[in-house]
């Protein structure tokens, strides 16, 4: 009897110091979000080979809609396929943010312009679709040269910025999830303003800066470039309803797997800016 | 103890890892890139540890779901102690409520498995916001419908699962 009673309240004590702890942990990473990002990076590279094998069958499944056979070879040619399509579509949108680099030359005379870089082609092992956060996983990490604030772009879009990274994963911080802010133009007025997303499939417009010209639904925004990580140019999202409040429908498909380009952040010293820490005042 | 004896002993105690393994698959299957567009997935986690708490109370003591919640954190990009302080105060609050649970009839459990997730989603909100890391209440309630709806298979898979194991340790 004596020893029930001491049990539970060593078991009591246990509990309490356990969860004073998590809360202390909590504490410790609002002062340094980074404590940690190793410990993270090693999770993501042991979770990314069993995650390879747990998404098989969504992508047997997804694949079965589309009449691709299991044979092997095809699967294999299907993947081949698929690649060379991404890389065929990343090349339409640098054509299409040359054209608009091009256009801003043209009135500006003579500015530097940073390339692109591709830094890794890498595959979405798995999405967070809770809600709380919205990430996905990639399989490329520090060995392919992936850091931390590159921006991930998909064939059809803007995906998201790399978080923590491990030697052969990475985490994606996905365009919808609360934290994600990308400064963009809407392509047929130039109003910049910021993509911010909330959870939901759908993103939100905020801090537009300038003249308030109405926006139509199907209107296209496009990343600005403004605060170095993601490259100018590049299609993120269409109005969806015009508001008022603004909702916009990502290009990229954010859920389901495909390929992706992570690329370096576009200006060098891009991964000293805070993400969301993005100047208020932007040159037109 | 011979080794063999030692190996004898220790293999036949791996019934005693299963909830927490069963946790752990679950975490991944909420890692799986399905085509869904509302964040639908439902935590699968909080009532795994919840189930668990109810049929297995010595399997699934709140330490155990402070580190399985700690794993999650980690793979899932939370800030650490985000998922572990949820899952170790579901299983005190489903310990502190397990008479009541015992010898009800399945709508009941259902109606207080509610009212526990509801809690839980509500305490993550409040402990994403200590984080300093505020996310919106909405996709929340998403998540606490489809886990609603998510708990009698999952009750069902795992009282299966016990049953196999309890007619393993039986058969020797």
């Amino acid at each position: 009897m004596r020893r029930d009673q001491n049990l539970a309240i060593l078991g009591a004590v246990v509990t309490g110091a356990v969860v004073a702890s998590g809360l202390f942990l909590l504490v410790l990473g609002r002062a340094s979000p980074e404590a940690g990002a190793r410990v993270r990076g090693v999770m993501l590279d042991m979770a990314t080979p069993v995650l390879a094998v747990v998404r098989a069958p969504f992508d047997a499944l997804a694949g079965l809609g589309q009449g691709v056979a299991a044979h092997f070879g095809t699967v294999e040619r299907a993947a081949r396929l698929e690649t060379a399509l991404a890389a065929a579509e990343a090349r339409l949108q640098l054509a299409e943010a040359d054209r608009l680099a091009l256009a801003q030359l043209r009135r500006l005379e003579r500015v530097a312009v940073p390339e692109r870089q591709l830094v890794a082609t890498a595959r979405i092992v798995s999405v967070v679709q809770g809600g709380v956060v919205r990430s996905a996983l990639v399989s490329a990490g520090s060995r392919q040269g992936v850091t931390a604030a590159m921006p991930v772009i998909g064939a059809e879009g803007l995906v998201g910025r790399t978080t923590d990274v491990g030697a052969g994963a990475a985490r994606v911080l996905l365009l919808t999830d609360s934290q994600s802010r990308v400064p963009v133009l809407v392509a047929r007025t130039g109003q910049a303003a910021l993509v911010a997303g909330d959870g939901s499939p759908l993103l939100l417009l905020a801090e537009r800066v300038g003249p308030e010209e109405p926006l139509r639904r199907g209107d296209r925004l496009v990343t600005s470039g403004e605060g170095g990580v993601f490259p100018p140019g590049v299609p993120v999202a269409v109005v969806y309803d015009a508001g008022p409040p603004v909702r916009l429908r990502p290009l990229a498909r954010l859920l389901g797997a495909g390929f992706v380009r992570i690329e370096a952040g576009w200006l060098p010293d891009a991964a000293v800016l805070e993400m969301g820490e993005v100047p208020g005042e932007v040159v037109p | 103890m011979a080794p063999a004896e030692r190996r004898r002993f220790w293999l036949g105690h791996w019934r005693l890892a299963v909830p927490v393994a069963s946790v752990l698959v679950l975490m991944l299957v909420m890692l799986a890139p399905l085509p869904l567009g509302m964040p639908a997935m439902p935590p699968l986690m909080v009532l795994a540890v919840l189930i668990w708490g109810i049929f297995q109370p010595g399997l699934m003591a709140p330490w155990l779901a402070f580190a399985l919640g700690l794993v999650a954190d980690g793979l899932m990009g939370q800030p650490w102690g985000a998922n572990a302080v949820q899952l170790a105060l579901v299983a005190v609050l489903v310990r502190g409520l397990e008479g009541r649970f015992r010898q009800r009839p399945h709508r009941r459990d259902w109606l207080v498995a509610a009212l526990v997730l509801a809690l839980a989603m509500l305490l993550e909100w409040l402990l994403m916001t200590l984080a300093g890391r505020p996310v919106p209440l909405r996709p929340m309630l998403w998540q606490w419908l489809t886990g609603v709806l998510a708990y009698p298979p999952l009750v069902a898979l795992f009282a299966g699962l016990q049953r196999w194991l309890l007619g393993r340790a039986a058969g020797g």
